[in-house]
């Protein structure tokens, strides 16, 4: 399983989002606002589930910013710190 | 000082119009806060008797916390309410233009709070619109600790900051607008170590972020965000509340700590027991102080709707 898709699953079984499979999540779309809807508590779960899930840690707030945007950035974030 | 353009809501700082505000400002200049009290006394009783509007905010909170009062002690439970709220803003605009010597603000906990503070997982600080926060919160720079506070400009404000007086701010501001509620920024500062504050009893943004607890009598709405960044983080939760102890004086009082357990999930319902401890404290403080409460929002009225 890639990256992006145990995320997808990470996100619908611990957020409890209802009624969406991972298949309905683009890899671009936008985890926040008008794309998955998620909100500001959303994300720190979100940090507490990379963390539990992959080890790892966004300490780096501005990094953060930039890796919570989809899917996509996320996974990139998250193989990029497995790999350095 | 029947204004031609004033707003009469008094949910935060939106009371009264510019010129009010400016006349209120150079009066505490020429003659001092004694002097600005005076002309408050008339310039409230102007508002609570004839914009209703104004005391009808007071009345979400005071039919519960004085719920055997008669239409005529109601009226004036709202003056006296009104006044203090005024008060407190006279003296923000005092501290600002005139320097923190003009009070005594005493800090009750300091040691606990250092104490906490070593185990260097930051600290969430979690008050609540009583008494004068911003005045009392000045007192946090003896911890020698950054202090960040949640907390946001609203379009309309016409009463100004009291650190906007003097250009000196004591602790810096995060802006619950900016990207993802300020949340990121929330959990940085705290895994540095720092002081973060935030107001327990007003829910901003959704609806979600919000649960139902006990507070005078009935299901009122508090936010959850604070514990949720405590649970994540480990950082302990202090609620302290400030009071106008006197003419010339504030106290900030650490009310209590509450530990919260990590992993709180994202649930409101998980955060409810220590949200309730929370709205406990703060029923307390109204106990001791029950016309120092400043939160004009219909709290027992507000839809919650967490997962």
């Amino acid at each position: 399983m890639t990256t992006k898709d145990k995320l997808k699953h990470i996100l619908i079984e611990e957020l409890n989002l209802e009624d969406i499979t991972a298949e309905d999540i683009g890899d671009e779309e936008p985890l926040f606002g008008e794309g998955l809807g998620l909100d500001s508590l959303d994300a720190v779960e979100l940090v507490v589930l990379v963390q539990r899930h992959f080890g790892i840690e966004i300490k780096d707030m501005e990094e953060g910013r930039a890796a919570l945007q989809s899917i996509a950035t996320l996974a990139a974030f998250i193989d990029g710190r497995r790999t350095a | 000082m029947p204004p031609s353009e004033s707003t009469t809501t008094i949910d935060g700082r939106r009371i009264g119009n510019p010129l009010g505000h400016r006349i209120f400002y150079a009066l505490i200049r020429v003659a001092g806060r004694r002097a600005a009290y005076a002309l408050l006394r008339c310039v409230i009783f102007y508002y609570v008797l004839l914009r209703p509007s104004v005391r009808q905010n007071t009345l979400h909170y005071l039919r519960r916390r004085f719920p055997g009062h008669a239409p005529v002690e109601r009226f004036f439970d709202s003056y006296r309410m009104c006044f203090e709220f005024g008060k407190v803003l006279v003296d923000r605009a005092v501290m600002g233009i005139r320097g923190p010597g003009e009070f005594q603000i005493s800090l009750r906990g300091r040691e606990q709070l250092l104490g906490l503070l070593a185990e260097g997982k930051g600290l969430v600080l979690v008050t609540a619109h009583v008494g004068c926060w911003q005045v009392a919160m000045a007192t946090l720079g003896c911890l020698e600790t950054p202090v960040n506070m949640l907390m946001r400009r609203e379009e309309g404000e016409l009463d100004r900051h009291y650190f906007e007086h003097s250009g000196e701010n004591p602790y810096r501001i995060i802006d619950p607008a900016g990207f993802l509620g300020g949340t990121l920024e929330m959990l940085g500062v705290l895994k540095q170590g720092e002081v973060l504050c935030v107001m327990g009893d007003r829910v901003t943004g959704s609806a979600r972020n919000a649960v139902p607890v006990d507070f005078l009598g009935g299901r009122a709405a508090f936010p959850f965000s604070a514990f949720k960044l405590a649970s994540t983080t480990g950082a302990p939760v202090v609620v302290m509340f400030t009071c106008k102890t006197g003419p010339g004086s504030y106290a900030l009082e650490l009310a209590r700590v509450i530990r919260v357990s990590r992993d709180l999930g994202r649930s409101g319902e998980a955060a409810a027991p220590y949200v309730a401890e929370f709205a406990e404290a703060l029923e307390g403080f109204v106990e001791k102080y029950p016309y120092q409460f400043f939160n004009f929002f219909d709290l027992w009225n507000q839809s919650t709707d967490s997962r």
